[in-house]
């Protein structure tokens, strides 16, 4: 049978609907329409999750330069976690080797990576106040003591740095606040910055008894406040029996001499109940 | 009504990034008459897959329309009275056959005890009972063809669809098969039929299409078509030397023609058929 | 002229009230079935390896402090949980319309009255069902293994404070347990299903008119690493007026076709030991439950005056 044949086919063309062309430019408008419509979505989303967690931060994007492409790529990955746990595990390794800038270097990109991550601030400037400065302080390679304490005394700062920035991003968690009174009251004998941070950390709800005793003791030695601490510690021991630890009951007396508290007014406080070497 | 009914049908393709379009069917009309079987022939690329395609309505048409029992085949409910067996399916292998005519089954609306029911008379049907329950990555070839007529079969369709329903199959799962068609047939199923074994084909179609190239160049019933008009053919049995002399004088005498004399033969596939069934019975 | 055959005794034709435009049923069907499949396929060996990080992780991490031993055992569980759930989305969406088309199996579901958009929903759900499933057995080896080491920790404890004050140890065994197990860790672990969720409606989509398997998996970890820098994007085009006209047409594409990722990675924040307001949450699933749908409405779309 020839082409010529064959019957003439009336002019048939697919039917729209079926075409390519057409599906692809149905399909292209919805994603984009809805694409339009979701924009501000996300926006207001994106923003109210920073609100809630960031508290401003944003994801550092010098981090590139510092913890490489791949760890950049996993953390936008949505693997920021594991990252900034690997990281830390480096860090832990370093430790143990005391390499204490290094240490520095990958605090710095972790609390960068997780920066509402309590754990990795409070840890980092423990390590950096109390480990790193000990170890510049017995450093046998630097022979000056005047040298030592000056490294050491910038390890205390660093430390103190890391919980400020800490706090600046966490300021609703109390734990940061105690690290920095502990900080200030053990390394730079900063009696009054120390109970401010106590006394921040004590108006927590989640915040553990104790805050407001130690920011209570450290107003005792902060000169010129030993009123306000002696009317404080008087209303935690009038809270309870389990508020009569030892420290607060010999502050306590200290205090009912020191301010001249008349007889009457003057709880007695049984020695017993006192620290063994008051 | 008819059970097909097919009217100017015409499918171009185009072929993306060129300036010619493939016709694959060219302003088809035919008609299949319920109870009917109807063979839909010809050779690879003719158009034949693409116009069941379209009855069944996987594919659209360009131009023209085709009708299920009235219904057309772009509706959806056009295919409550369809079943179809595509060519070498291979369905989910990892169910077992039971499973996978109930899973058909559901997505004809069937369920509970009535689907249970018609899972098991279609399973006996097709004598794959003893296989219920055995994976269908584990069946033969036939038990795969016979399977796929049962799923066919689910939902009790007035007509059937079937795409090379014994293309590699053996010779007993062959004849199982189409000695089903033709009890379907009894049961006043509609077949559609495609095939390129025509023997078979000759065996059980009432009605032919041929396809070329797109278009239908002949159909017609079956007997009609090739049966050779001006001759006859006489099967003789218990005759006598004597008695053939005295036909062949008569038949000189009348101007007829005797073409050819031979023993008549059994089919390869019969004698094949006898000498294994009786080799399994030994 | 051979005598015409005896009549044929007709069937009772359909009733056509009979069939049902909007069947949950058949959906069901579909949906089950898929699930069987992927279930049979073993693709539930995951879990497997999911569980041996779980505990492997747990054992190298002795020398820590217990905070650190939780936080990782957190973090690690958390982000296994959270790539294998997209893995599981993308792989097991990623083969199942072109297995259907190959096996010509799709041909026998569609010459059925099965429309097409049941179709896809089905296969959706099945998917969504196996994501639900392993979500909650992943979960509950995570707690189990979380609930041990809290146990060990506190037992430990306990053994080296002898003569601490009972208040006292109250307090470190109640700080100990609020770092293991919190609440909000429920909150998380769902963001982390919705977006599987979304990825394998995604994916579906893919794959409706990609070629084959490999390329849809591809394209579909491709919108991975977009969608979350699909949020700089957004920044970028939104802000900055320095660019030119090319980048910013690339940028505004990026940002209104591709969904911000980053917003479905609550779970990191929360480990942190940050909680997620509610409505944070409920936003952030609506918002993943949106995409979803519209996902599967494009799917819809490009599948249903596909040619086959």
């Amino acid at each position: 049978m020839n082409e010529q044949d064959l019957p003439p086919i009336v002019e048939a063309a697919q039917p729209l609907k079926h075409r390519a062309w057409y599906r692809f430019t149905v399909v292209a408008a919805t994603l984009l329409v809805f694409g339009a419509a979701k924009l501000p979505i996300e926006k207001r989303l994106n923003a109210e999750y920073r609100e809630a967690f960031f508290h401003g931060a944003k994801l550092n994007l010098g981090l590139r330069q510092q913890i490489g492409q791949m760890g950049f790529l996993a953390a936008l990955g949505g693997f920021r976690a594991l990252v900034a746990d690997g990281l830390w595990i480096e860090a832990h390794i370093d430790w143990t080797r005391t390499e204490w800038g290094k240490m520095l270097f990958i605090f710095n990109n972790v609390t960068a990576l997780q920066p509402r991550n309590i754990m990795f601030w409070d840890m980092s400037a423990w390590h950096m106040a109390y480990n790193a400065s000990a170890s510049a302080m017995q450093d046998i390679r630097q022979p000056r003591i005047a040298l030592r304490l000056k490294h050491q005394h910038e390890y205390f700062v660093i430390g103190r740095d890391l919980l400020e920035r800490g706090i600046a991003n966490n300021p609703d968690r109390y734990k940061l606040y105690e690290s920095l009174g502990n900080v200030l009251r053990d390394k730079f004998l900063d009696n009054c910055g120390a109970a401010d941070a106590y006394h921040k950390a004590a108006t927590f709800p989640d915040a553990p008894d104790y805050e407001k005793r130690f920011a209570a003791y450290q107003l005792s030695y902060c000169p010129g406040h030993e009123r306000d601490a002696y009317n404080e510690l008087l209303r935690i021991y009038r809270e309870g029996e389990k508020e009569w630890l030892p420290t607060l009951l010999s502050r306590l007396k200290y205090l009912q001499e020191n301010l001249k508290i008349p007889q009457s007014e003057r709880i007695k406080i049984p020695e017993n109940l006192l620290p063994p070497h008051h | 009504m008819s059970a097909i009914s097919i009217q100017n049908l015409t499918k171009v393709f185009p072929i993306p990034f060129r300036r010619e379009r493939i016709v694959a069917v060219r302003n088809l009309s035919l008609e299949v008459e319920p109870g009917q079987v109807y063979g839909l022939l010809g050779p690879n690329g003719s158009g034949k897959s693409t116009t069941m395609k379209i009855v069944l309505g996987l594919v659209s048409p360009s131009a023209g329309s085709t009708r299920i029992f009235g219904r057309d085949s772009k509706e959806v409910e056009s295919r409550e009275e369809v079943g179809f067996l595509p060519e070498n399916p291979y369905f989910y292998k990892f169910l077992t056959g039971e499973e996978a005519l109930h899973f058909y089954g559901k997505i004809c609306g069937l369920h509970g005890a009535k689907l249970r029911e018609r899972t098991g008379e279609l399973l006996n049907l097709v004598g794959l009972k003893h296989a219920r329950d055995r994976r269908l990555a584990g069946y033969s070839k036939g038990m795969l063809q016979r399977i796929g007529l049962a799923q066919a079969l689910i939902q009790q369709p007035r007509l059937l669809v079937l795409d090379e329903p014994t293309a590699g199959v053996d010779p007993a799962g062959s004849r199982e098969i189409r000695d089903l068609i033709l009890d379907f047939k009894k049961q006043g199923i509609t077949v559609l039929l495609c095939s390129h074994l025509l023997s078979q084909v000759q065996e059980i179609c009432d009605r032919i299409g041929i396809l070329h190239k797109g278009v239908l160049v002949r159909e017609g019933r079956l007997d009609e078509l090739i049966s050779i008009e001006n001759q006859t053919e006489i099967i003789l049995e218990g005759a006598s030397p004597e008695v053939l002399a005295r036909i062949h004088a008569m038949l000189s005498e009348s101007g007829a023609r005797v073409l050819a004399e031979r023993k008549p033969q059994t089919t390869l596939e019969r004698f094949f058929l006898e000498v294994t069934s009786s080799s399994k019975k030994n | 002229m051979p005598a015409s055959p005896p009549p044929t005794p007709a069937i009772e034709p359909t009733p056509a009230s009979r069939h049902v435009f909007f069947s949950p049923a058949r959906i069901w069907a579909i949906a089950t079935n898929t699930l069987l499949e992927l279930f049979r396929l073993k693709v539930f060996y995951f879990l497997l390896i999911f569980a041996l990080v779980l505990i492997g992780s747990s054992a190298f991490m002795i020398e820590f402090n217990f905070q650190e031993q939780f936080q990782l055992l957190k973090d690690v569980s958390l982000g296994a949980m959270s790539i294998f759930t997209w893995l599981l989305s993308v792989l097991a969406t990623a083969m199942l319309l072109p297995k259907d088309i190959e096996d010509r199996t799709l041909y026998t579901i569609l010459a059925k009255p099965v429309p097409r958009f049941e179709y896809l929903i089905g296969k959706l759900l099945g998917v969504l069902l196996l994501l639900l499933i392993s979500t909650l057995v992943m979960s509950a080896l995570f707690v189990i293994a979380l609930w041990g080491r809290e146990q060990m920790v506190i037992a430990d404890t306990i053994r080296t404070s002898t003569g601490t004050p009972p208040a006292q140890l109250e307090e470190v065994l109640r700080g100990i347990r609020s770092s293991t197990f919190t609440f909000s860790l429920i909150p998380g672990i769902a963001i982390i299903y919705v977006k599987a969720a979304l990825f394998a409606s995604l994916t579906l989509f893919i794959s409706t008119f990609a070629s084959s398997t490999i390329f849809t998996i591809m394209v579909s970890m491709a919108c991975y690493f977009i969608g979350h820098l699909q949020g700089i994007a957004r920044d970028y085009w939104l802000g900055s007026a320095t660019t030119g006209p090319l980048p910013r047409i690339f940028l505004a594409l990026v940002a209104l076709v591709f969904p911000d990722l980053q917003l479905f990675n609550l779970v990191d924040d929360i480990v942190a030991g940050n909680s997620i307001p509610m409505v944070l949450f409920a936003k952030t699933a609506a918002l993943g439950g949106l995409y979803t749908c519209i996902y599967l409405l494009v799917a819809y779309f490009a599948f249903a005056s596909k040619e086959l």
